[in-house]
């Protein structure tokens, strides 16, 4: 496919194109799918270019250098940006970007809230899923972390843990050779999570995995994006969505469903669920 | 396609570092710079020549990647794309203060266009020739020339697409669509020939 787009694709990655044309790009990833996935592969390529350069250490003391400088810095005060970002924003931008980057499954989690405030008693939802069902725990993020970031940070951290050690998983999974199957990690004070799948189905040419979570007291569904699994059957995502309009219910439920790529801004699962619950 | 797989993980990781390093974590700020300072270094190199030069500024664009982590944004960029930007970035700066020739890279089996490099530059484009190109011999191979010239100054230089489009005496459209498909050719290269 040879298109503007892609060359548009370049250039940014290549940092060539114009500020406004740059901050116009920018805008436009925010919200196309098909501007980010070029994005992705001119990326791999400026990654692989660059790690064929001949290897340079660089020279020894130089991070004590560097840290010197920051030192001088920021003495007495942290550094500029922790202080002047909202962390929300800075949250809510990367599980977007999960979600957007990420891209395409099915997974169907089921969870109890328990009719508090995410934020009064901040806990993690881990979900385990195969196919047609799920398992439900939920952890108490260490220290009740106030700050987005500190959430965000133990959320990351605990979905690297589980992706390194499966067995560590507070939820049964199915034994390997079983189909499709994964688990999913979600904050839902911050409406962001990671998704992890493996052994997926491999999807037909213009279909994609589409990841949801639904509100089963108010029937709500929200689209959490599209899982990027195209030439594998795993990978480990962030995802986020919008916050839930209307009071909470007690009730989440996850899934992952194969929709035709042809159909633009899907609202609702229409497609065959490979992951989570299928009486959802 | 979108590159899937366990890279992913690994890029997930980042973005974390990335962000804790925002919330001013000193530890993931080693991390991050654990990760990058070497191939950073190594094109700090190639962009400025001078190992001494490029060691000040990895400096500067660590310092930078540390005040601006916090506003770093996953839906824009890879990790490694947006430190590699603010180390060019810093790279250029420099190369045009002091008003130094761009430095332009030689294609590994001579075809092309011929690099534009003189004194210092000669010497250390001869040196990481040598080193080069059996290794990217085969990756840029099949990489017409005029893609793989118009993709090397665009990376390795600090000239804009339209000045390259000048120096290879090209209309710009062309040297752009060069590019494109110089960069998105040499992945699809080396994703042929990886193990």
């Amino acid at each position: 496919m040879k298109t503007p787009l892609e060359e548009l694709a370049c250039l940014y990655v290549l940092d060539q194109l114009e500020e406004q044309k740059r901050a116009e790009f920018e805008e436009r990833l925010l919200r196309d799918p098909a501007a980010v996935a070029l994005v992705r592969e001119a990326e791999a390529g400026l990654a692989r270019r660059i790690h064929e350069l001949p290897p340079r250490e660089p020279p020894v003391g130089l991070l004590g250098r560097i840290e010197q400088r920051l030192d001088q810095r920021t003495t007495g005060a942290p550094p500029a940006h922790a202080r002047g970002i909202a962390p929300w924003a800075a949250i809510a931008r990367w599980g977007l970007a999960a979600a957007i980057v990420v891209g395409l499954g099915a997974i169907a989690i089921q969870l109890w809230q328990r009719n508090r405030a995410a934020t009064d008693r901040p806990v993690v939802i881990v979900v385990g899923l195969d196919q047609g069902r799920n398992a439900l725990a939920e952890l108490p993020l260490a220290g009740s972390p106030a700050s987005a970031d500190a959430r965000f940070i133990q959320l990351a951290s605990l979905a690297e843990r589980y992706w390194d050690k499966p067995g560590d998983l507070p939820v049964k999974m199915n034994s390997p050779g079983a189909g499709g199957r994964g688990y999913a990690l979600f904050d839902p004070g911050s409406n962001q999570g990671f998704i992890a799948v493996q052994q997926l189905p491999a999807v037909e040419p213009g279909q994609r995995y589409h990841l949801w979570i639904l509100d089963a007291a108010s029937g709500q569904v929200r689209e959490a994006g599209v899982l990027p699994l195209a030439g594998s059957s795993r990978g480990l995502y962030f995802f986020s969505v919008a916050p839930a309009a209307g009071p909470k219910s007690g009730r989440l439920d996850f899934l992952v469903t194969v929709e035709n790529a042809a159909e633009p801004d899907a609202t609702r699962p229409r497609g065959r669920v490979v992951l989570g619950d299928r009486g959802i | 396609m979108i590159p899937p797989g366990p890279n992913d993980s690994a890029i997930a990781e980042e973005i974390a570092l990335l962000a804790q390093a925002g919330a001013g974590d000193r530890d993931a700020f080693r991390r991050v710079y654990a990760r990058y300072s070497g191939p950073l270094f190594a094109l700090a190199v190639r962009l400025v020549g001078d190992p001494g030069d490029a060691e000040e500024l990895l400096q500067d664009a660590f310092v930078k990647i540390w005040r601006n982590a916090a506003a770093y944004d996953a839906r824009k960029s890879r990790p490694f794309t947006w430190v590699v930007t603010i180390l060019r970035r810093t790279c250029i700066d420099h190369l045009r203060k002091r008003r130094r020739a761009p430095v332009t890279t030689p294609m590994p089996d001579g075809a092309g266009a011929p690099p534009d490099v003189a004194g210092a530059d000669a010497v250390r484009l001869a040196v990481d020739n040598d080193d080069e190109a059996d290794r990217l011999r085969g990756a840029l191979a099949e990489i017409p020339p005029g893609q793989r010239s118009a993709l090397e100054l665009a990376l390795f230089s600090d000239l804009t697409h339209a000045e390259i489009a000048r120096r290879l005496e090209q209309p710009p459209g062309t040297v752009k669509s060069w590019i494109r498909r110089g960069l998105l050719g040499l992945r699809a290269t080396l994703n042929n020939s990886a193990p």
